[in-house]
């Protein structure tokens, strides 16, 4: 896993040491290169050594969801900003974690808040609940089922 | 004909500062001192913000230094502020 | 075509700062506001600072806009978690018209708000 990703960044500055030209361009194409060539030389190798070509796509479509799901968000609000009446009801939920580690919380925790609406507001002594402070609950067990499958069991997906 | 300096001129950044006087509204009104805290830290954010602009309109990427130990300088306020809440609530 | 561009992206930054200091004036309690401002901004300040990184197209000025938007991303989630749960401890109230606040019974908070008014889903 990790000696995969330190030969695709090798392979990735060889590419910008080459062709000279400093730029981020460069740099994304080298390692878009260098990530299709290691993908090649490994493809009858055992399935440990394959893991690292599946987790990649993984973390970028994540990325992409997730500047998704902010902007849509970000326009409810902002509808609910300019509108005369306050359309929210608020409320604050006790949210079972299934997330263990320290940095597993930190992420999950960052990527609630940056999500408008939503926002962590405490964390029980044992790790075991985080309390999320919402802006438009209208079903309990619905909020918590849509939180659960798209955020964090993807998230976990990519961390373990 | 309208060029992108003029642009950023009449209209970028009277609603920055449009923003920045709503801010601080709120900065002057809020009932409680986290309130006060919130909005400061908004303000610096938008802050950041404007000297992005300005460094456009300037066309000199140097300002942008200042933006970024300006972004730095806003968290660790919060962060201070947030502890002295907890700090005072806790001896009275 | 990069004028444009650049146009485009400031605008739309210019406006999320707009809706998000809107927001901050308009919004009835502390936790709302919070949740509302601290990222609208951030995108917006992240917009803004795109169109500036565009425009000097240069190396060493795309790092600089890389690393501010990095650090906007990583602190302000932390700096709302930490003035949130300081301003929960220190008793601001939440909205009156609150549906459910299920951290009342490890802080007293004394908000008129039920601690539970969904019945608890069963033990799986």
């Amino acid at each position: 896993m990790l000696k995969y990703f330190l030969l695709n960044l090798l392979l990735t500055f060889v590419w910008v040491a080459l062709t000279g030209q400093l730029n981020y361009s460069n740099f994304v194409f080298g390692g878009a290169a260098g990530f299709f060539i290691l993908w090649m030389l490994t493809r009858r190798s055992r399935n440990a050594d394959k893991e690292y070509f599946y987790r990649v796509p993984k973390i970028l479509v994540f990325i992409l969801y997730f500047l998704y799901d902010m902007m849509e968000a970000n326009l409810r609000v902002a509808i609910d900003v300019m509108t005369p009446n306050y359309h929210t009801t608020p409320g604050i939920i006790k949210y079972k974690l299934d997330a263990k580690t320290d940095f597993e919380i930190t992420m999950l925790t960052n990527i609630i808040a940056l999500t408008p609406g939503t926002m962590v507001i405490d964390i029980a002594e044992d790790k075991s609940y985080v309390y999320i402070h919402t802006m438009y609950l209208t079903d309990k067990k619905k909020f918590i089922k849509n939180l659960k499958a798209r955020t964090e069991t993807k998230l976990l997906e990519i961390l373990r | 004909m309208m060029t992108v300096e003029n642009y950023f001129i009449y209209v970028i950044m009277p609603i920055l500062s449009l923003s920045m006087i709503l801010i601080f509204i709120r900065f002057l009104k809020g009932p409680a001192v986290a309130d006060r805290v919130v909005a400061l830290d908004l303000l610096i954010t938008v802050g950041v913000g404007v000297i992005g602009v300005f460094s456009l309109i300037a066309d000199d990427p140097v300002f942008l230094d200042v933006a970024m130990i300006l972004a730095l300088i806003a968290f660790l306020s919060t962060v201070a502020f947030s502890n002295y809440l907890i700090k005072r609530n806790r001896d009275d | 075509m990069t004028d444009i561009l650049i146009m485009i992206l400031s605008t739309v930054g210019a406006i999320f700062v707009l809706i998000s200091s809107i927001g901050i004036v308009r919004m009835p309690d502390f936790y709302t506001r919070l949740s509302i401002t601290i990222k609208a901004a951030t995108l917006g300040i992240g917009c803004i600072l795109t169109a500036a990184a565009i425009h000097f197209a240069e190396f060493s000025t795309t790092t600089k806009v890389l690393a501010i938007v990095f650090f906007l991303f990583i602190t302000s989630p932390v700096a709302a978690f930490l003035i949130a749960r300081s301003a929960y401890i220190s008793g601001i109230k939440l909205w009156k018209r609150s549906v459910v606040d299920e951290l009342q019974d490890k802080y007293d908070n004394k908000n008129e708000i039920p601690v539970n008014p969904c019945k608890e889903e069963g033990e799986e």
